[in-house]
């Protein structure tokens, strides 16, 4: 009898599992088929706009919303994806880096009709070289034609999937050319609109900021953010005649997850006096905006406009990771047009205001110390060169004359 | 201050409320090594419960136009599906240990590896990520109760008390506290907390008396998946932001270490509970925090390098441990499955 009973008990829970199991599949092709269509017609109107667009405005938001309408997952009918995204470490829908990088890869595989396939590297924030390679000779093996690669952590299994399938086009996000002709390595001006967004903060009339990023000190574009917002902070203090108090810190960081130490560190800021965070790095945002809602203070997102997720968002630092990632892969679409974006001396491309491709979101715009024609007006004395932002690479910045920079570590 | 004890509280009332969940389980005879993988269970299953009725109309409206109590009757629901479901998937646990007589060390082992690698496998299909979030919104923004909730200036202050235990908080604090407190005394107090201790104690005898010991230990054992799976729901709901990944930062362990050096005593638990919960919320802050209130950041000023801090909650743990543990006494009969047969 008992036997019988555990024989049972054992097949409802693989049945619940198999259920499970099928569950998905069929939700996703029905969602996928809904969504097709819709995200085509979405994707078609939004490549339109963004073209039309992409001279005269700001382009990073032109990929945001309609990308929302494609969904992750597709089933291409051969078994083949041609285009291919590998994520960063954190999560796909970290509502930052990855999502904003995908978002372009969806939109433009939506529109030009090409099948799509994301791969996170196997091991989650302990992903090795090993992982992130394994998954980008997968995706060679199934067929793509070009592999998106986000995040800086990628080089090195980069340097080697992109030596072995040559044939093969990888797209480096957040990286840096390796003298390979089938690699295209993207960088950003992170610092100026960690500077924008710094100057912002204090002009908007915050005197006690906090950067948290991720990375821990180790990550070139959030060290850019970072020390591009300190600079920001100091020009506008400069100019108003204020000191301002800046918490800085790497810690619970280095995996760009929420955690819940974070929140406490964040929660104990706001607490403190500290009055605008910003969140650099990922699914970080979360604890940060978790401890701001509870305090009504106020975040600074990063990298995709953040307003969306978060009331207590009052602007982010952006870059246009999905417009690059859309305009690489059409780039390489031909061989002349891959020619022409790689270039003769196969240098990283690196992209900043002056090619629109950082700033903050106007559209979306809160502040009240600071109107949008005043930001577009700094904006453009950033692209003539009168103001000059240093871009090393510096993780424990120091204080300046009106910020006071507390390393917290 | 205020801040020390708030975030004090946030750490503690899971553990708390799972050593708890420990103890029920003990004093009727099982070993709940399970903790950890119900309270990974009840996180999953609360965060995909508050997520789904995210898109329900009156909690949406409720959001939107902050009427409150229908997002605290939300939040209790929650507490109570999680509870639930933890009951149920402890019954894996009583079903293996009490009618299969199995090796209940084993068995809980064996849920603390499938809870995770199943709640893991579910968020996949349903996020296509590792980490189930809420639809929208932050868990502060929806749950939390503080001064603006109830349309007060945030300059007005409360005083002391106001300040520290009715702004900023969250009602599962209180509500975990109120359960802990009656079930402490229905364990001590009542016939049927009685019963259940005797069950663990000398379990042929309870039987010579008429107990159902069978029952008693099923009973036992669901109370307990019940406060676990709702605890793993309140530790995900006021520490990380109402977001579930298999993962509780290991709080199931530590309430079983909680539970030993409390000395399977509903106050000591209570003690120690804090005491972990205190040094927990030193090691996440102890930058920010000003214990007497004169701006003096003591703690971040003596040059302790900042692992140590975090190092703290466990080396106190393992310290106290060491000290009280040759003190301490388990319930006797626990672990030993019951047969009818041997005397």
């Amino acid at each position: 009898m008992k036997k019988i009973i555990a024989l049972l008990l054992a097949l409802v829970m693989v049945m619940g599992l198999v259920a499970c199991g099928e569950k998905a599949p069929e939700a996703t092709e029905a969602a996928t088929e809904a969504a097709t269509e819709a995200a085509t017609e979405a994707a078609t109107e939004a490549a339109t706009e963004a073209a039309t667009d992409a001279e005269s405005e700001a382009t990073p938001e032109a990929a945001a919303d309609p990308a929302d309408a494609i969904p992750d997952e597709m089933t291409s009918s051969d078994g083949k994806y041609q285009v291919a995204f590998i994520t960063d470490v954190g999560q796909l829908k970290d509502k930052s880096f990855n999502q904003g990088t995908y978002d372009g890869v969806k939109l433009y595989a939506a529109n030009a009709g090409k099948s799509y396939k994301y791969y996170q590297p196997a091991g989650g924030d302990q992903s090795t070289d090993d992982d992130r390679y394994a998954a980008m000779k997968l995706a060679a093996e199934n067929g793509a034609e070009v592999v998106v690669c986000a995040g800086f952590m990628q080089g090195n299994a980069l340097a080697k999937a992109a030596a072995e399938f040559t044939d093969v086009k990888f797209v480096f996000i957040d990286g840096w050319a390796m003298g390979m002709p089938n690699l295209a390595g993207i960088c950003f001006q992170e610092e100026q609109c960690g500077y924008l967004a710094g100057y912002a903060a204090v002009k908007d009339g915050y005197t006690k900021l906090g950067f948290s990023g991720g990375g821990g000190g180790n990550n070139a574009a959030c060290n850019r953010y970072g020390w591009g917002f300190v600079q920001g902070a100091d020009a506008a203090a400069r100019e108003m005649g204020v000191q301002v108090e800046m918490k800085y810190s790497w810690l619970y960081g280095s995996s760009f997850q929420a955690s819940n130490e974070l929140q406490t560190m964040a929660a104990g800021w706001y607490q403190n006096g500290t009055e605008v965070i910003f969140a650099c790095g990922g699914t970080m945002f979360a604890s940060i905006s978790a401890a701001a809602s509870a305090e009504d203070a106020a975040v600074i997102g990063v990298d995709v406009d953040q307003s969306f997720e978060s009331p207590t968002v009052i602007t982010s630092a952006m870059k246009g990771i999905g417009e690059a990632a859309f305009q690489a892969l059409t780039a390489a679409e031909t061989e002349d047009g891959w020619k022409a974006l790689v270039g003769e001396g196969n240098d990283t491309i690196v992209l900043g205001a002056a090619q629109n491709a950082v700033g903050l979101p106007v559209a979306t715009w809160s502040l009240t110390g600071w109107t949008v024609e005043e930001y577009e007006a700094m904006l453009a004395d950033i692209v003539a060169g009168k103001i000059e932002i240093n871009a090393d690479d510096v993780p424990e910045p120091a204080s300046t004359d009106n910020v006071n920079v507390i390393i917290i570590k | 201050m205020t801040f020390l004890i708030q975030q004090t509280l946030l750490y503690a009332v899971p553990l708390m409320i799972v050593a708890l969940a420990g103890v029920f389980a003990e004093r009727s005879g099982i070993i709940n090594l399970a903790l950890e993988g119900i309270m990974i269970f009840g996180a999953f299953i609360g965060v995909l419960f508050v997520r789904s009725m995210q898109g329900v109309a009156v909690f949406v409206n409720a959001a939107s136009s902050g009427k409150w109590l229908t997002l605290q009757g939300l939040e209790l629901l929650a507490m109570l599906v999680s509870a639930i479901m933890g009951a149920v998937f402890s019954l894996l646990l009583s079903f293996a240990s009490v009618n299969l007589k199995a090796d209940q060390t084993i068995g809980g082992t064996a849920l603390n590896l499938m809870a995770p690698a199943l709640v893991l496998f579910l968020i996949r299909i349903i996020a296509n990520q590792n980490t189930l979030q809420m639809a929208t919104g932050d868990a502060a923004s929806w749950f939390m109760i503080k001064k603006s909730t109830f349309g007060i200036p945030k300059s007005t202050n409360l005083g002391f008390f106001g300040e520290t235990f009715l702004h900023k908080v969250y009602l599962a604090t209180y509500v975990c506290i109120l359960i802990f407190v009656v079930l402490s005394i229905v364990l001590y107090k009542t016939r049927f907390g009685l019963r259940l201790r005797s069950c663990g104690e000398n379990p042929q005898a309870a039987d010579s008396l008429g107990i159902n010991v069978y029952r008693m230990r099923y009973t036992g054992t669901t109370i307990s998946g019940a406060l676990a799976g709702m605890g793993g729901f309140v530790y995900a709901l006021t520490t990380t932001n109402c977001t579930a990944n298999g993962d509780v930062a290991g709080f199931g362990f530590l309430a079983l270490a909680v539970m030993i050096f409390g000395n399977w005593k509903p106050l000591n638990i209570a003690g120690a509970s804090l005491l972990f919960g205190l040094f927990k919320c030193i090691a996440a802050a102890y930058t920010s925090i000003d214990i007497n209130g004169d701006g003096v950041y003591l703690l971040a000023q003596i040059g302790i390098s900042s692992p140590l801090y975090r190092m703290l909650p466990y080396l106190v743990t393992l310290a106290v441990l060491a000290f009280t543990s040759s003190k301490s006494r388990a319930p006797k009969a626990e672990g030993i499955p019951y047969d009818k047969g041997s005397r």
